[in-house]
């Protein structure tokens, strides 16, 4: 029911997963596996995925208070071996299929962001291979795609800096910062400048793409530091390419300490 | 027992005038379900689009110091109603119910309250 005229196809962004669409022409059933994670698929369409990188389903129903944690085990004992947990906790009213399929569509695209993400390696595919959830509500693989490439379109467009994805959260401690918006405060309590965004959600229980937000968001109000791009690649100026600021993307990220102490001059004049 | 898309059309045929009906969550902008719409009224762009007013109302009441909820924002345009309603409870919190009316058509009271009456039927 999503997409409505936009499904099936490929996305205007270019296909971030070649093979995930030959696969999906070709009605596979089985496992798409990279570095990266893995999504499955079914009669071509993508039933779950998963990544070391996003807390998994169990995860979001039990931290989120959907699910209390022995009402899961008790599913994953009695179904998990026939990969029908999803079936078994529907059939026991443990929790509404509207929840369920919320939870379970929230995974499936938190997990296939970061299976879909650069640096993936290179893709195999296991065929029949089936996830022990069992499927619920299958996903085009068109809708994956198009859904990947938007939430890497809002990261660039909340602060352009994706070292800040995979980068220990430092706090950034200083006299002029704005207030921090009550679903963020949860994130920067946890940024001991050991953990990473994903560490930090699946301590919370929340969808790591929440927390890149949230991360992204508290970078670019000052409350987080923004860490320099990895040498050798990124930004750089390499030979034969636009220098940064020819291209109108800042080069790195601004000194955030230098501009606060400027402002603070300038209205101290005021 | 309801699922998601059984809800959305639910909505879609009970409340008068509904052009749309979207799922959404506020923090990554994706619509987990919409019904509706069509070539000239793209769900997925309001859905993603209308988190941005969700997050500006939540943040001013912030700064005022407010301790209250939002129960639901009403957008009234010359000749449609857009209604986007906060859910609640265990779990869904993060979630709105993104409802475009037709003005003509549409008893604003009455979508009002189909609408509480459709978040309390995602949990049952």
């Amino acid at each position: 029911m999503t997409g409505g005229a936009n499904s099936g196809g490929a996305p205007a962004g270019g296909a971030l997963s070649p093979m995930l669409l030959r696969l999906a022409e070709a009605g596979a059933t089985g496992a798409l596996l990279r570095d990266t994670g893995a999504l499955y698929l079914s009669d071509g369409a993508v039933v779950h995925a998963e990544s070391p990188a996003a807390p998994g389903i169990d995860i979001l129903l039990t931290a989120g208070g959907r699910l209390r944690p022995e009402v899961w085990q008790e599913a994953v004992d009695a179904a998990g071996a026939r990969c029908r947990i999803a079936r078994h906790l529907l059939d026991h009213r443990r929790i509404s299929a509207a929840e369920l399929e919320i939870s379970h569509l929230e995974a499936l695209y938190d997990a296939a962001y970061f299976v879909l993400g650069p640096g993936g390696g290179p893709s195999r595919f296991r065929h029949g291979a089936v996830h022990w959830f069992g499927a619920l509500r299958p996903v085009q693989v068109g809708e994956v795609e198009r859904e990947t490439h938007r939430r890497r379109g809002l990261l660039d467009a909340l602060w352009p800096y994706p070292q800040l994805d995979t980068a220990p959260v430092v706090r950034r401690r200083a006299a002029r910062l704005p207030p921090v918006p009550r679903r963020q405060r949860a994130l920067l309590e946890l940024a001991d400048g050991v953990r990473t965004p994903p560490a930090i959600a699946a301590t919370l229980g929340r969808p790591a793409f929440h927390a890149l937000v949230g991360i992204r968001r508290l970078a670019a109000a000052g409350h987080c530091e923004t860490p320099a791009p990895p040498a050798g690649r990124g930004v750089g100026p390499g030979p034969g390419l636009r220098l940064p600021y020819e291209a109108g993307i800042p080069p790195g990220p601004p000194d955030v300490g230098t501009l606060r102490r400027v402002l603070d001059g300038l209205e101290a004049r005021l | 027992m309801a699922n998601t898309e059984t809800v959305l059309k639910d909505a879609m045929t009970s409340i008068d005038g509904v052009i749309g009906v979207a799922l959404v969550d506020y923090t990554s902008g994706m619509a987990l379900g919409t019904l509706g719409g069509g070539k000239e009224f793209d769900l997925n762009v309001a859905a993603a689009g209308n988190t941005d007013v969700v997050r500006a109302k939540a943040r001013t009441m912030e700064l005022l110091g407010l301790k209250d909820e939002i129960e639901d924002i009403l957008i009234t345009l010359g000749g449609q109603y857009h209604l986007i309603r906060l859910l609640k409870g265990r779990g869904k919190s993060g979630l709105f119910l993104y409802l475009a009316l037709d003005k003509s058509r549409a008893n604003l009271a009455m979508a009002r309250h189909q609408l509480k009456r459709i978040e309390n039927d995602l949990e049952v």
